[in-house]
């Protein structure tokens, strides 16, 4: 590249900045706000400055004493991925979904003998291979999400650092290790709607209690229609 | 010196002086010639892989140019092989300081094509985390910046004060600096119970311990003398760079999105924002700007808890089809995000996959601006300036 002339630029953007260590004081009166600097004494806003620090010198530390002391980590903390391979049916949404396709998934068919003489025999997938390349992933957490089954859940374990990064490949035995540290989930805001779990069991309790509650009424009213035990003040059934 | 080698004069010899020299330097008086210098990109105070050509004539600086792209990851080629839930792992990520607000706009532009309405609660909630965004934002800033000009003690502070918002940022996303929260329709998931408490305490106590900044650092007379009449920016360059975000209302251009075009619920909190400007457009008022922008983030947090703790219960998410498919056409989404303007402007052709998706970052714009910002001072101011300008590394190489 061809070199400027040295005085080309130079003069007419130095004389414009270069004042700013010695003149900055006399020239910059257009800031305000919460400044300290500018006005007062001189060396007021060194002292302030100072005033903070030894306000922070009389407050305890706040340093965690990380490998002695574990950090608290609330249960969605996105640590490490875990595999409840009794769950999985090998239905790959998991695997498919991954933005970085870092999950590997092995599987055969297998074919059960038919159960009763006249029934077809079924087939059904077992799992050969589960594992999670954790060098590749992205912990955003769409395998967990599309799993249909419940089979993966987030663990805040993070202490599985390698020196070698193929050592980061969990496998299915070391993914089903990590299951015993996923914590439950925590209770949801008041205001947030039911979970799904809970609304599905509050469904099937409210029909239960319906069939009862209806098993009940026919079983008073055939007992009424006997006539056994008239209820006391009650109304004649209707014939 | 690079260029040139000006062996200038024969010292000893009494009879005669020569000058020989090639280049322009060797033939002014003093005897310079221009220099250049690559700032990066590895160099400690560029944070990231941004690289400055500096030509210097002695310290002055000549002339400048940013040289983006060590750290492109073809962000905007992956979108298209992702659908909208893939998409916004990817987009959290160019900006990592802003990652909610990022995610932010993908799905807004999915939503907006969709004409999906999403529920209350959870207009209100992202709001909420969208400020939080931007105060942990700028708390990196306002630590970091310091740092950058000798000052080591402000970012022990800022630290503190993040790793606080981070705690109850972690609890509800699972992610410290990648929430991941955002869904199309609203959130991925309900928030724990208390959790709206624990983010009052934790705004609270941010709050509590802002003062440190205007103290420590913004009265510090060092620091003003550092930063004042350094690197001004006019408002001119602003608009002929696109420059947005704090460094463009340092230089008085009054434009923030959450006013000029609100969208989630700040139409509902305009009595509460308040865009932040200064006329002066130097590294000071960036920095005034920055650390005023992150007192009212704190205020207009509190706004939105004050809000959610008076709505009704209900969903924080919509039911979404098993393959989500954008309808064709196309519409551009732009936030205010916490270093400026982040705009995607998303086209479908009713693919589950956006046919292209064109990432608008703040930083790359902002940064552009180094060329004409930086001729004229000198080396020392340099990296003042550089700081100043609040980018991420990441966010201009998409």
């Amino acid at each position: 590249m061809p070199p400027l002339p040295s005085g080309s630029v130079g003069p007419t953007g130095h004389t414009e900045h270069t004042g700013h260590t010695g003149q900055s004081h006399q020239r910059g009166s257009g800031h305000s706000g919460r400044s300290g600097g500018s006005g007062g004494f001189p060396g007021r806003g060194l002292a302030k400055g100072l005033a903070v620090t030894l306000r922070t010198m009389t407050r305890r530390s706040v340093t965690d004493q990380y490998p002695d002391a574990q950090p608290e980590l609330p249960p969605r903390s996105r640590g490490v991925i875990a595999l409840l391979e009794e769950n999985c049916t090998v239905c790959m949404l998991c695997a498919r979904e991954c933005p970085d396709w870092c999950i590997y998934i092995d599987s055969h068919k297998e074919t059960l003998p038919a159960a009763e003489p006249n029934a077809r025999a079924r087939t059904r997938n077992v799992l050969d291979r589960f594992a999670i390349d954790f060098s590749l992933c992205m912990y955003c957490g769409i395998c967990i999400e599309v799993c249909p089954f419940d089979a993966l859940f987030w663990s805040p374990e993070f202490e599985y650092a390698e020196t070698d990064i193929l050592e980061l490949t969990h496998e299915r035995e070391k993914l089903r290790e990590w299951m015993w540290t996923v914590p439950p989930p925590p209770a949801l805001d008041p205001a947030a709607e039911e979970p799904k779990e809970i609304a599905a069991a509050r469904k099937a309790a409210d029909k239960l209690a319906a069939a009862d509650a209806a098993a009940e009424a026919a079983a008073a009213a055939a007992q009424e229609s006997a006539g056994t035990t008239p209820p006391p003040g009650g109304e004649e059934p209707a014939p | 010196m690079t260029t040139g080698t000006p062996t200038s004069s024969t010292p000893g010899s009494g009879t005669r002086e020569t000058t020989v020299g090639i280049g322009a330097g060797a033939a002014t008086e003093l005897g310079t010639s221009d220099m250049v210098l690559n700032i990066g990109p590895q160099h400690p105070s560029t944070h990231g892989v941004l690289r400055i050509k500096l030509r210097l004539d002695g310290e002055l600086i000549t002339a400048a140019e940013p040289v983006v792209g060590y750290m492109h990851r073809g962000a905007e080629k992956l979108f298209e092989a992702r659908d909208y839930r893939q998409i916004v792992m990817l987009a959290n990520r160019h900006d990592w300081l802003s990652a909610f607000a990022n995610e932010l706009g993908v799905v807004l532009g999915v939503e907006r094509m969709l004409g999906m309405e999403v529920p209350v609660r959870a207009t209100w909630t992202r709001t909420l985390l969208a400020e939080l965004n931007r105060v942990l934002n700028h708390l990196m800033f306002l630590g970091s910046y310091p740092l950058e000009l000798g000052g080591i003690t402000p970012v022990f502070h800022a630290f503190h004060e993040r790793e606080q918002l981070q705690a109850v940022m972690e609890e509800a996303s699972g992610g410290r600096m990648h929430y991941m929260f955002n869904r199309v329709g609203g959130l991925k998931e309900d928030l724990p119970a208390g959790w709206y408490g624990r983010v009052r305490a934790a705004v609270a106590s941010v709050r509590s311990r802002m003062d440190v900044f205007d103290d420590l650092v913004l009265g510090n007379d060092i620091f003003r003398a550092r930063t004042r009449d350094v690197g001004v920016l006019a408002a001119a360059l602003v608009h002929a760079y696109g420059v947005s975000g704090p460094i463009a209302r340092a230089s008085g251009v009054d434009f923030d999105l959450r006013r000029d075009e609100p969208y989630l619920a700040y139409p509902e909190l305009a009595d509460v924002l308040k865009v932040v400007t200064r006329q002066e457009g130097d590294c000071l008022a960036r920095f005034e700007c920055l650390l005023e922008q992150a007192h009212n983030s704190l205020d207009l947090a509190d706004a939105c808890l004050d809000r959610l703790a008076g709505l009704e219960p209900g969903p924080i998410n919509t039911r979404l089809p098993k393959v989500l498919k954008a309808p064709e056409g196309h519409t551009y989404t732009w936030t205010e995000n916490p270093l400026g303007v982040n705009g995607y402007y998303l086209v479908s052709r009713g693919d589950k996959t956006p046919w292209r998706m064109k990432l608008r970052s703040a930083s790359y714009n902002n940064i552009q601006v180094l060329g004409e910002l930086l001729p004229g001072t000198l080396v020392a101011d340099m990296v003042a300036i550089l700081g100043s300008l609040f980018f991420v590394v990441g966010d201009i190489d998409k």
